[in-house]
């Protein structure tokens, strides 16, 4: 065999090698720059917009929804063991709860995916602490919603209580 | 006030909409395990065309006899892809076509030096390299059909501890112990040297999971705060005392440099990840920097290690046994190889000792040239990012944290392997992941993938419900 030959075969190697690479690094772009964002077919208003305006018309109620948020964790003693979409696109669709987390994000590995402009990739997760759903907003770009407050911390989840992210609402029931 | 302002609509129009439930599952099966078979093909195809060329370029023809090994270890592991399509179909799809791939190129770059060495038969590295290499595939096959919740693992943790001491211990015993080259850390098993170590060290990440698991809290939360690091109370400084002083023990009795820095590293970054404290690091760099240079002034193979790092190209040293020739032929082959290297099977990496094991990373070098041996660190990159997406994507602590330990175990090892014979740290002897000869270490990693394919199995649950608004 040649040397011409070898050198040639050589650098093919190395060629088929790197392709290998960028195969596997193009088959990994959605985890590495996130799922692509896709297009709305209507300009839906943001639902950061969505909630100042809504805000004096549920002022009055305020004091009555107060001391279910603040009830006590025994009531609670029934965890709640649905998610129940209360408005967006699927609207009035339920799922099981899984044993112990649920994550929402755009991503197709979390448990809820949710494809509008406003969710992250890895945008938060519900998680079952002492029997109680406990929601963690995951550093998302436009905020988890609960009952229309922003989550910061990982935050308690009532039954009943609505939680907003991007154009979906959901709540847990039991 | 404000809590209400989103609930509005949903009590006012949305109610009835909801009263049939729909349950709703989408499954799209196969298609990781198709993206998995596509990538295995590919791997496999580089693979034995790496095994050709390599024949080709030392031997001028192709030989069936390792070709045809080869064939059958691919024909396993497709075997192997077949099998996780029913016990792991969710698992991700790069873990094993990478070790393939890697294992495949070691097997090659065996081989050639085995046509150099004029090694034939059984006494050929690449036959037997073939050959564990089933073996490992196997084993992992064993683990992933065995295992079918990783949280098992979590309730043998003290048992692994103890399944991790025994086997450091092992090289010790008399009849079967071992030492290769001043460092006891072998078994032998009649037909073969076993390290125990290797698998040691899964023990020992699975022991530190489910250990940091329960620990972490406090671990994590007291403390005092100096220099603007929150550091341990003192008696929680215990575990990383003990880990610090098993790993000294290591580099004491079994005079295994590289192994005592794994094992420690891999607690430290574990440590790290369960309470996401800076100060435990810096308190372990501390202590194992102390440890290390007490142990090169203290220890004749610690401090010798260090002085060939420092003085690789002292002349007397060089023609010294012993000396600094094993390091510097190895970066004389880098350097031969250059950017493209020389081609498989037509430079010289058999000129440097144990170039087939300790030292593949210079051979591959040589013959693969930068270029190549860059393909294969983004290779090991890719496999070691996969373990720590889980604990970024991972339902349960115990597995996030084992997650992140068996990719950062990888890590570690092909850091301490290529600095050592880039002169970057001081040489240990450990092997490379999935490329080096040696049996043990293919068994020990093929679990780690395994392991790794189980959990990422487990997190990819398939959504339960997709919102799409397009």
């Amino acid at each position: 065999m040649s040397e011409l030959t070898l050198l040639v075969l050589q650098l093919a190697f190395l060629l088929l090698l790197w392709g290998f690479v960028f195969f596997v690094i193009y088959s990994l772009r959605s985890d590495l720059f996130g799922q692509r964002a896709r297009r709305m077919v209507a300009p839906a208003p943001l639902p950061l917009d969505a909630m100042p305006t809504a805000k004096p018309t549920a002022s009055a109620p305020a004091p009555v929804t107060e001391p279910v948020v603040r009830a006590d964790p025994a009531a609670t003693a029934a965890t709640p063991t649905r998610l129940v979409i209360t408005s967006g696109p699927r609207e009035g669709v339920e799922i099981d709860l899984p044993p112990e987390q649920l994550t929402i994000g755009r991503s197709s590995e979390s448990g809820l995916v949710i494809r509008d402009d406003y969710t992250s990739t890895h945008h938060a997760r519900l998680m079952l602490w002492d029997q109680n759903w406990v929601i963690q907003d995951l550093d998302s770009t436009n905020g988890t919603f609960l009952d229309g407050t922003r989550v910061t911390q990982p935050t308690a989840v009532l039954p009943g209580t609505p939680v907003t992210i991007g154009t979906t609402t959901f709540e847990l029931r039991r | 006030m404000s809590a209400v302002t989103a609930s509005p609509p949903i009590d006012a129009n949305a109610g009835p909409a909801f009263t049939g439930s729909i349950r709703i599952r989408l499954r799209t099966p196969s298609r990781r395990r198709n993206l998995e078979l596509g990538l295995l093909l590919f791997a496999i195809a580089i693979g034995l065309s790496a095994l050709v060329l390599a024949e080709l370029g030392a031997l001028g023809r192709v030989e069936p006899g390792v070709l045809g090994l080869a064939i059958g270890l691919s024909v396993l592991i497709l075997a192997v892809h077949g099998a996780m399509r029913v016990v792991a179909p969710d698992a991700d799809p790069f873990l094993v076509p990478i070790a393939t791939l890697l294992n495949l190129i070691g097997i090659a770059e065996i081989t050639r030096l085995d046509i150099a060495n004029g090694l034939t038969g059984w006494d050929a590295f690449g036959v037997r390299q073939v050959v564990w290499s089933a073996m490992a595939v196997l084993a992992a096959a064993a683990v992933l059909i065995v295992i079918r919740n990783h949280r098992v693992l979590q309730r043998y943790r003290y048992v692994a501890g103890f399944v991790a001491i025994a086997l450091l211990v092992l090289p010790f015993l008399p009849v079967i112990g071992l030492s290769v080259n001043g460092a006891r850390a072998w078994v032998n098993l009649g037909v073969a040297s076993f390290q125990p170590g290797e698998i040691a060290k899964i023990a020992l990440a699975v022991f530190f999971a489910g250990y940091l698991v329960t620990a972490r809290d406090s671990l994590s939360i007291v403390g005092r705060r100096i220099l603007g690091f929150t550091f341990p109370r003192v008696r929680d400084l215990g575990p990383i005392l003990i880990v610090w002083v098993l790993s000294m023990a290591v580099i004491v009795f079994q005079r295994d440099l590289g192994s005592g820095l794994l094992y420690f590293g891999l607690f430290l970054v574990m440590i790290y990840v369960a309470t996401g404290r800076p100060s435990w690091v810096v308190l372990g760099a501390v202590l194992f920097v102390g440890g290390a240079w007490i142990a090169a002034r203290s220890l004749e193979y610690v401090g010798g290690r260090f002085y060939s790092w420092l003085n690789t190209f002292d002349s007397d040293l060089y023609d010294q046994g012993g000396g600094s020739f094993q390091l510097a032929n190895g970066l004389f082959g880098l350097a031969d190889g250059g950017l493209p290297g020389t081609g498989l099977g037509r430079g010289n990496p058999d000129i440097t000792p144990l170039a087939e094991s300790d030292f593949i990373i210079a051979s591959l070098g040589e013959e693969l040239g930068l270029i190549g041996l860059f393909a294969i660190f983004v290779l090991y990159m890719v496999f070691v990012s996969r373990g720590f997406h889980l604990a970024f994507a991972g339902q349960d602590d115990f597995g996030r944290l084992l997650g992140v330990g068996l990719g950062f175990v990888v890590a570690l090892q092909v850091f301490i392997v290529a600095g050592g014979v880039t002169r970057v740290i001081p040489l240990t002897g450990l092997t490379t992941p999935f490329l080096a000869a040696g049996g043990s270490s293919l068994v020990a990693n093929w679990v780690i993938v395994a392991l790794l394919v189980r959990l990422s199995d487990s997190v990819r649950a398939q959504p339960r419900l997709v919102i799409d608004s397009a």
